[in-house]
């Protein structure tokens, strides 16, 4: 089996598909998470402050909201790659899987 | 020398470097592809990097239209139209973290090399494979021809030299590119466009930011403009979410569905998870997509609006609100700088489609009937088959967009939507439900696609929302009627799609 930099799970073709079911909800809560964001930080915010607050200038509900999700996808996205995604071999690698 | 041709200079240069880039793919997979042409010419061997598969996803989202539509509405209605582009962010991550794996191990295990590929050996059914094939041949050539338009358009009105010429030129490079170097190419120059994009952001951000005094001026001034606006009731407030109501809550959620949860089912984005080689690399990719799409996308938004600081009439359409000012306020040897960022948009975006378009037509058509009637393959007959389809659909895209019929420019209002509500059920009920079933599928896949096209042309709508909810829903609830009706997957397949079961 050829390793490369990042250790590799040796799993069966069937490992393997648990571990995708896994992986494929937690991107979808990280979707869920950054729309919540983008939603609470632009229009929540322009509904309880207007446009009272700036950051860089510009209105604060748009700098959060915009950016602020943006950069919580990138985050979140990072945490499940580290945390939940796991590195195995997309070729058949197991004696069984034959 | 005049402004025209300065600002032609970084352009060529560009589109040399391209070309260069595909010849050398060619000869270096000339062996690869005498033992499987099909395999290497449209899917390059599976060997995407992270850095690539990156790019070339976003690059292949990131289209034309983006860079000039979508900035001119942000400069006409503000900061709204910038958050609500922004949920265009989920766009990478999604298909890639959701779809990306599961069809990397499939189409190993099927040697499937396109989308259809993967929908016949999961739903056995031919009528549904030649339904997406057709489906996905008329929606690229749509796409491609207003990629076309757009990409001669902005040429033609930065360099003051006429349409069809900047068509022909542009024709000539991106159709010549594809051809020669397929996938791998097509991935590879997608990565050059992608940079291009990012950079000719930064740029246009930062000559903007320049010409307008710094960010305190131009916010000094869109207040003022909006203030004027609001109390002559002439515009939009810029300041507001909604921009006085021309952006309704409704549209909000419906981009969050078309420009964000749904572009899991945009088939050239979800072949991309059949090209690349390993798991580091789709890790690697959905982080850095995340990233670089913000960029562009957010980047060319948010600076369409601060362009309103720096230009407060625009004449035509807002479209012009770009090349305005690279003409206007830019050098123009980095005024040609700026322009190609565009251009590589709708480059990378053509290149895309056409190598998947062309596929579609050889590999799900052609060869597969071949191969039903056991007849033998040969690699350079595939190999001279596959260079004229995919030299036959360029010409065709180029030579509608010369003059396009108003039919165009109308079936391809239904491109976006419509590849969605074909692609999006079909392909998560394909990996995720266990049940899902061909008779499902079909009934899904027409049904949803018919009333989608319908509702947009008769303009029958729910409330604010955009057609794609009714598209999207109608599919969904095709899909369970029908599944009822049919058959389960045999043990086989069952044991590729949902080895978890066993």
């Amino acid at each position: 089996m050829a390793h490369t930099q990042e250790p590799m799970d040796d799993l069966t073709y069937k490992e393997k598909f648990i571990q995708i079911n896994k992986e494929a909800k937690a991107t979808w809560y990280v979707g869920a998470l950054t729309f919540a964001v983008w939603l609470a930080g632009g229009f929540g915010l322009y509904l309880i402050v207007g446009n009272e607050w700036t950051i860089m200038r510009m209105p604060a509900w748009f700098v959060v909201g915009t950016l602020g999700s943006w950069i919580v996808a990138i985050v979140g996205v990072q945490y499940i790659i580290k945390k939940i995604f796991k590195n195995f071999s997309l070729d058949e690698n197991k004696e069984e899987d034959k | 020398m005049s402004d025209a041709i300065l600002r032609l200079i970084p352009i060529f240069i560009f589109f040399i470097f391209m070309i260069y880039i595909s010849v050398r793919q060619h000869i270096i997979s000339a062996r690869a592809k005498s033992e499987n042409f099909s395999k290497e010419y449209y899917i390059g061997g599976r060997s995407m990097g992270g850095f690539i598969l990156a790019m070339s996803l976003v690059a292949t989202y990131g289209s034309v239209s983006s860079f000039l539509s979508g900035s001119g509405k942000a400069w006409e209605t503000g900061f709204g139209w910038v958050y609500y582009a922004s949920a265009n962010v989920v766009a990478a991550f999604l298909v890639l973290g959701i779809l990306g794996k599961k069809m990397a191990l499939v189409g190993r295990r099927t040697e499937s090399v396109t989308v259809v590929d993967v929908m016949r050996a999961r739903y056995k059914s031919d009528l549904l494979a030649n339904i997406c094939a057709l489906v996905i041949i008329i929606f690229f050539t749509t796409q491609m021809v207003s990629q076309f338009i757009g990409g001669a358009w902005l040429f033609a009105a930065c360099t003051g030299y006429d349409y069809k010429i900047g068509l022909v030129i542009f024709a000539v490079v991106v159709v010549g590119y594809t051809v020669i170097g397929g996938f791998t190419a097509v991935a590879i120059t997608d990565t050059a466009c992608a940079v291009v994009m990012i950079l000719g952001t930064l740029f246009l951000g930062y000559a903007v930011l320049d010409t307008g005094g710094g960010i305190g001026n131009i916010m000094d001034n869109i207040t003022k403009i909006s203030e004027q606006s609001v109390a002559t009731g002439n515009g939009p407030d810029l300041l507001d979410p909604r921009a006085s109501g021309m952006i309704p809550f409704e549209l909000f959620l419906s981009q969050w569905l078309l420009c964000g949860i749904a572009t899991i089912g945009l088939p050239q984005s979800q072949l991309r998870c059949l090209g690349y080689k390993d798991t580091q690399s789709v890790h690697k990719a959905m982080l850095l997509g995340t990233i670089v799409i913000g960029i562009m996308l957010i980047g060319i938004h948010l600076i369409g609006t601060l362009c309103r600081g720096i230009l407060d009439n625009v004449e035509g359409s807002t479209d012009n609100v770009f090349p305005t000012v690279i003409v206007r306020d830019i050098v123009p040897v980095l005024g040609g700088l700026a322009i190609i960022g565009p251009l590589a948009a709708a480059m990378s975006t053509i290149a895309s489609l056409l190598i998947a378009g062309s596929s579609a037509v050889v590999k799900d058509i052609y060869l597969h009937y071949k191969s039903v009637r056991n007849e033998p393959i040969e690699q350079k007959k595939v190999a001279r088959v596959s260079f004229s389809i995919t030299a036959i659909m360029g010409i065709f895209a180029f030579v509608i967009a010369i003059n396009p019929p108003d039919l165009i420019v109308w079936i391809n209002m239904f491109a976006f939507g419509g590849l969605q509500t074909v692609f999006f059920w079909t392909m998560i009920f394909g990996f995720f439900w266990y049940k899902a079933n061909r008779v499902g599928a079909l009934c899904s896949v027409i049904g949803g696609l018919s009333t989608y096209c319908v509702t947009m042309a008769l303009n029958i709508k729910i409330d604010e929302f955009h057609n794609i909810i009714i598209g999207l829903g109608v599919a969904l609830i095709l899909f369970i009627i029908g599944n009822k009706f049919g058959e389960g997957m045999d043990e086989k397949t069952a044991k590729i799609f949902f080895p978890e079961r066993f």
